[in-house]
């Protein structure tokens, strides 16, 4: 790592620092320390824990199915129409890859009469059109897409024309929509003030549950089935890779017919043996709540005014720890008390029901408690968490602006950092293409450079080695190009990383911060990953502009606000 | 029992209560559990809403350059036809009929997709609506009555735009009228988007869609069209909720003896028994009621021989399989059903039923009241003085016909479920349905 890196003594002169100026925060800062000084090593607090850079607190936002050009097709300019929430971009921005950077947005190849009435250049979504239909997402329609690199076949296979609710153009040609700064309005603010990168693919193609599990175990081969089948293919070595969405094994939320667990460990596993506190915190987990339109249990809903329709917040094949049975909490216990959040153990060093597995609203009030755990995956509630058909990218924005609203009210944001990323494209166009770096020959699955082939073939480019260090089907990728943004005072001010990095980088940046480089193993796609560093810096000092290391938007608009929001106020 | 039930189960004691002790505690004719309505958001009009409210009133782009959007929706009359006929009348000289009685493009901005129930899950596992009908042959069909929740397993068409179902959304319903030689008749998709290119608002679609957008004609109309829904689903005077009922509901208004009186027969599933598919009571998530379930029903109304087409006594109406629709006209067990309407505002209108044979509410009332026991005081009669029961059906399309749902299990002879009182009292209940109340303080 070629940053320097602050030491924790430096961290307690920042601290001590701002003691003086904001006193209200001085207490905060040491309050779940305070009688902290007597436990054993099961509840280590972040701050106290080695790490490799000042991050101490990480939080991974998961959102869902947009595909980087879908978003960012004209960054960092936006078409600002009359009555629009206008977005003026900040001089110096820097270029990014996108299709107006690529000179795509006229005689786009997608306009290629093979693609029928679905034929199109892209086009503007407005704001009023951020309900639209969700496009094809599936493993080998998007290969199809891609089209042996000539990225030309969107509409074709991957295309569908919105049937509900508003949305723009009722074909198959719907998939080369993109939002502006208009819409997506707090992505591209935290863009601007934070770094952002325009390289970041999904480690296979596919939908969420590869997605969700490459980001925390960076690794889709060893399913086992528990109900019926699962959407997997056979991995060519008497095993199955998933490459379509399947419910977690015993899950009392998941499907009754089918259901499968995985082999292999996934990065909870890591840091539960070194006892760093993590956790899973998703929209909709805790069966015991009640929401204000009275459902309860899995059947927990919202009623969202964007996407006009009521949803059901809880999506079992999202949830990012239940597939492996060692980090599993299938019947979705409680943790014992707010302490044991984060934690294997409770403080009576009794094993905690909640196995790192919580609710979204856990982790507001771990946090408020003043027990931040080191790493926490967030899934939103599922009309909150960008998936079209569900949700939408207002909807998305509200959810996440909220959260890191919050997180920069708390006196540990000046050691934290928030990524947000995506588990798909959803199979919006992205004009990108990369040649495939994970090979694979499955005959019917695998079409990116003609039938059966994902790579040069067997022999020149052998697929790579699965679960069992053989190698194994099913994992074609990189996938598709998704956004991934870094909100932290350690990120770098409007900044572009064109360094190569997926999902499974997410994985690689836990490992090298919290535990000394350590791999999963196993054919895990951690050990090859980029790194997301080159987002950060961490030779800037921080200790005297604090105020500027926080960005407070409006949840409704995205804009810019001039004084911190209101507390968050949820059940 | 689930909260929906609940709920009615309170309003029908509350009407007996209003009743029968008229001098009870709580003041005659109020709520005693009002409850927090979610009305739609209010914001100025986006320029897309804009956009579309011009579109909506441009009559340039019917043949007869007199028709817009706006001369058949009346916003005068709840988005609904103006006229006191069945149906309205179009194309370039404004003489031609059109197919059906005008529908209100009021509380739309909640209506589902078409479908064929019971609800879709995930959208990636898409049943086909040929797979949906075959199984909804095999299952067993569940009573509708108000206050039960049985009706949405039922296997039946639910959801689209029109009395037919066949546009999924206010995007595409609103090219057909557009392009339909009966009423604005605008001549083709090429002729339409000339006019959109020519139009004094064309640099909006530039502004909102990129320059592209003037050059690719599918994407023009799409976006027009977009526009138009748009500004129906932004414009609060298409869903204000704003009637006596909707106040009444936030105990903000009281109802009449009467009016409470007609709330308890329409929602009692053993007299009027509206509430099973008009359905009264706001959701769990506090949005008020739509007064439909969005299903489709074949109720057998008697043929209006006021329409030109009707002329041809080979010519029948059978809504979901066709003729208008045609993507499902296999699935005969569908033909004859109509779409379930709102309620919302029905006061208001002059024609009622896909073919607007009814003028009055009390017609309607006659029909739903003596279909079944009484049947000369509905249908026509046959030379023979035969009474012609479902003369508007083919015979083989005759068992499609819901005899099930009350009040539509009485049989000849029996005891009609309503009264004339309770006729008058549900009148009097539907026009609390009426928008534009002004609550007193």
């Amino acid at each position: 790592m070629k940053s320097k890196v602050l030491t924790t003594a430096a961290i307690f002169v920042a601290a001590s620092a701002l003691a003086c100026t904001l006193p209200v925060l001085a207490d905060d800062f040491g309050r779940d320390r305070d009688h902290g000084h007597d436990r054993d090593e099961h509840h280590r607090h972040p701050h106290d824990i080695h790490t490799e850079t000042p991050i101490k607190h990480l939080v991974i936002i998961f959102n869902e199915n947009r595909s980087f050009d879908h978003y960012f097709a004209t960054y960092p300019n936006a078409a600002n129409p009359s009555g629009s929430i206008p977005f003026v971009p900040k001089p110096h921005t820097p270029k990014v890859n996108n299709l107006a950077n690529a000179n795509l947005l006229v005689n786009n190849p997608n306009s290629n009469p093979a693609n029928g009435t679905g034929a199109t250049d892209p086009f503007r979504l407005d704001r009023t059109q951020a309900n639209t239909r969700s496009q094809n997402h599936s493993y080998t329609p998007e290969q199809q897409a891609v089209d042996n690199g000539k990225e030309d076949l969107f509409p074709k296979y991957t295309g569908r024309g919105t049937a509900g609710g508003a949305g723009a153009f009722g074909t198959n040609g719907q998939v080369m929509g993109y939002f502006d700064g208009n819409t997506v309005t707090a992505l591209w603010n935290y863009a601007q003030h934070f770094a952002m990168s325009d390289n970041n693919w999904t480690d296979t193609f596919g939908p969420s549950t590869p997605g969700v599990l490459e980001v925390v175990a960076a690794q889709t081969n060893g399913v086992q089935n528990v109900v019926g089948t699962s959407s997997s293919i056979a991995d060519g070595q008497g095993g199955l890779t998933l490459i379509g969405d399947t419910d977690p094994g015993h899950d009392a939320c998941s499907s009754i017919t089918s259901t499968m667990l995985m082999g292999g460990k996934n990065i909870g596993d890591l840091l539960t043996d070194e006892h760093v506190s993590w956790g899973s915190f998703m929209g909709g987990f805790d069966l015991t709540l009640k929401n204000a339109n009275g459902t309860t249990g899995c059947a927990r809903s919202t009623f969202s005014s964007n996407v006009n329709s009521t949803v059901t917040d809880y999506i079992p094949h999202h949830a990012f720890f239940q597939y492996h049975a060692s980090t599993a909490n299938p019947t979705h216990a409680r943790p014992s008390s707010i302490h044991a959040i984060g934690h294997t153990h409770d403080l009576n060093g009794k094993v905690d029901p909640a196995n790192h597995n919580y609710d979204l609203e856990d982790l507001y009030a771990a946090i408020k408690a003043g027990n931040f755990p080191a790493v926490s995956y967030v899934k939103m509630p599922a009309y909150q968490d960008g998936h079209a058909g569900n949700s939408d990218p207002l909807d998305e924005q509200a959810g996440n602006v909220e959260l890191i609203n919050f997180l920069q009210r708390q006196p540990e944001w000046r050691e934290t950092a928030v990524i947000i990323t995506y588990d798909d494209s959803d199979g919006w166009y992205d004009h990108q293409y990369v040649a495939p770096k994970n090979a694979s020959y499955d005959a019917t699955a695998d079409q990116i450079n003609g039938a059966g082939l994902c790579g040069l073939g067997p022999n020149k480019q052998p697929a790579p080695k699965g679960l069992s260090g053989q190698p194994v089907n099913g994992r074609c990728g990189p996938g598709t190009r998704v956004p991934l943004i870094v909100v932290s005072p350690y990120a770098k001010t409007n900044y572009v990383s064109h360094a190569y990095t997926t999902q499974a980088s997410v994985v690689r940046f836990i490992e090298d911060n919290w535990l000394h480089g350590k791999r999963l193993g196993g054919g895990a796609f951690d050990a090859g990953a980029g790194s997301i560093m080159d987002l950060f810096d961490f030779d800037h000092d921080h200790s005297h502009d604090l105020r500027a290391d926080a960005l407070f938007l409006d949840p409704t608009s995205g804009t810019v606000m001039t004084s911190p929001p209101d507390e968050h106020h949820h059940h | 029992m689930n909260s929906r039930t609940m709920w009615l189960l309170g309003a029908g004691l509350l009407c007996l209560a209003g009743a029968v002790f008229a001098t009870e505690t709580n003041p005659a004719g109020v709520n005693p559990n009002p409850v927090q309505l979610r009305r739609p958001p209010v914001a100025p009009l986006s320029a897309m809403a804009q956009l579309g409210k011009e579109i909506f009133y441009d009559a340039s782009l019917s043949s007869s350059g007199k028709l817009s959007c706006a001369s058949c929706h009346s916003p005068d009359h709840a988005y609904g036809p103006p006229n006191d006929g069945p149906v309205m009348l179009g194309g370039a000289d404004l003489s031609r009929q059109g197919a059906r009685a005008v529908p209100s493009l009021t509380y739309l901005d909640r209506h589902p997709n078409f479908s064929i129930g019971p609800d879709k899950g995930d959208d990636d596992n898409i049943v086909d609506l040929a797979q949906m009908a075959a199984i909804g042959r095999q299952a067993a069909r569940t009573t509708k009555t108000a206050g039960y929740t049985g009706a949405s397993a039922n296997i039946v068409p639910q959801g689209g735009l029109f009395w037919d179902g066949r546009a999924d959304t206010l995007q595409d319903q609103a090219l057909f009228p557009l392009l339909d030689p009966n009423e604005m008749d605008g001549g083709s998709a090429e002729i339409v988007a000339d006019k959109l290119r020519r139009a004094p608002y064309a640099g909006r679609f530039v502004e909102l869609f990129g320059a592209g957008v003037l050059r690719n004609q599918r994407l023009l109309i799409a976006e027009a069209m977009f526009a138009v829904a748009r500004y129906q689903v932004e414009e609060p005077s298409f869903h204000p909720y704003t009637s006596k009922y909707d106040y009444w509901l936030e105990g903000k208004a009281r109802l009449s003896e009467s009016e409470l009186r007609g709330l308890q027969a329409f929602n009692d599933p053993d007299k009027a028994n509206c509430a099973g598919c008009h359905t009264s009571a706001p959701t769990r998530d506090g949005l008020p009621p739509l007064f439909t379930d969005h299903q489709y029903e074949a109720l057998g109304a008697p043929r209006n021989a006021a329409l030109a087409g009707n002329r041809d006594p080979g010519y029948f109406d059978l809504g979901v399989c066709g003729p208008q629709r045609t993507d499902i006209a296999e699935q005969t067990q569908y033909c004859g059903m109509f779409l379930t309407p709102t309620l919302r505002n029905t006061a208001t209108r002059h024609a009622f039923f896909h073919n607007g044979v009814f003028s009055t509410l009390q017609q309607v009332m006659d029909f739903y009241n003596f279909r079944d026991t009484n049947p000369d005081k509905v249908f026509p009669r046959a030379a023979d003085g035969t009474v012609l029961k479902y003369d508007d059906l083919p015979a083989k399309y005759h068992a499609n016909v819901d005899v099930t749902d009350p009040p539509f299990d009485r049989h000849l002879g029996d005891e009609p479920a309503m009264t004339e009182q309770d006729e008058a009292d549900i009148i009097a209940f539907l026009k609390t349905l009426t928008d534009g109340y002004k609550v007193e303080n």
